[in-house]
């Protein structure tokens, strides 16, 4: 089987059904993942698999080679889910201010010192990964707004550049790393007041 | 000498190493003398880590069939 991404696709569209499983082995889960983590429902995310695929095949070999393909992807993959989301804001998604930190007038945080020295960073994956944690993890992953989500995923999952990440969800630079970095801050709060001195 | 303030602002670019070596140096000399911005640093860097271990998902084989199916029927 070729690795070469236009000859596979051209394969493909001809219906050949080896070279659309080199495709999905390579391409499927990255779409899930992002469809999944922007719209956060299965159902959704499949519908934009099966849409992604179904234009990548079409679009035959059309590429310039495999790095093409993959910004394609994420380009389109990103697009479907944030449109699969318009209108359908959840409940749960607010306003990310009550979740950042607040300062003095002086620069130092404000807060219960017992809050701000709270380090829960030594706790193990499997406490903070699984039961009642993970549960508020996922809760509040669930209240990003559905951009912040699209590029903590593309950033800190699928691991592409800033630059990439720009290029994918169609803003600038400055705009992810300021949502990249809010969204961390804002799970970061959330995380804390759960595993924080109070809980 | 920067402020907690100033440090949370660019601890994204600090972890990313995208700091000029002065800035990285003050943003050191406050984190030496702040228990706060330890502790922030240390969950941020944390919480980076969980919410990519969450995230990292693989489609189900059984959507992964139907998307196969799917393809094969539309393509023949």
């Amino acid at each position: 089987m070729t690795t070469d991404e236009p000859l596979l696709l051209k394969e493909a569209a001809g219906g050949d059904a080896a070279a659309l499983e080199v495709l999905m082995n390579r391409y499927s889960s990255r779409v899930y993942r992002l469809a999944y983590g922007i719209t956060r429902n299965p159902a959704d995310a499949e519908e934009i698999v099966q849409d992604v695929f179904w234009q990548l095949v079409r679009k035959g070999g059309d590429f310039e080679g495999r790095a093409a393909v993959a910004s394609w992807i994420y380009r389109v993959s990103t697009n479907l889910a944030l449109n699969k989301r318009r209108g359908k804001r959840h409940e749960l998604e607010t306003s990310l201010d009550e979740c950042l930190p607040t300062y003095e007038a002086d620069g130092h945080r404000a807060g219960p010192r017992a809050f701000l020295v709270a380090d829960w960073s030594a706790r193990p994956d499997d406490e903070l990964l699984s039961g009642e944690i993970r549960r508020v993890l996922e809760e509040a992953i669930d209240r990003l707004p559905e951009h912040y989500r699209a590029v903590l995923v593309l950033r800190d999952v699928e691991e592409l550049s800033n630059e990439e990440v720009a290029a994918a969800v169609g803003d600038s630079i400055p705009a992810v790393k300021t949502r990249l970095h809010r969204a961390r801050m804002a799970l970061r709060e959330i995380l804390t007041r759960r595993l924080g001195p109070h809980a | 000498m920067m402020t907690c303030r100033d440090v949370i602002d660019v601890l994204s670019d600090y972890l990313e190493g995208a700091l000029t070596p002065e800035v990285a140096a003050d943003l050191e000399r406050h984190l030496a003398d702040c228990v706060p911005c330890r502790a922030y640093l240390a969950t941020y860097r944390r919480t980076r880590a969980l919410g990519t271990q969450a995230a990292r998902l693989e489609m189900p084989d059984e959507m992964r069939t139907r998307l196969r199916d799917f393809l094969l029927a539309r393509l023949r």
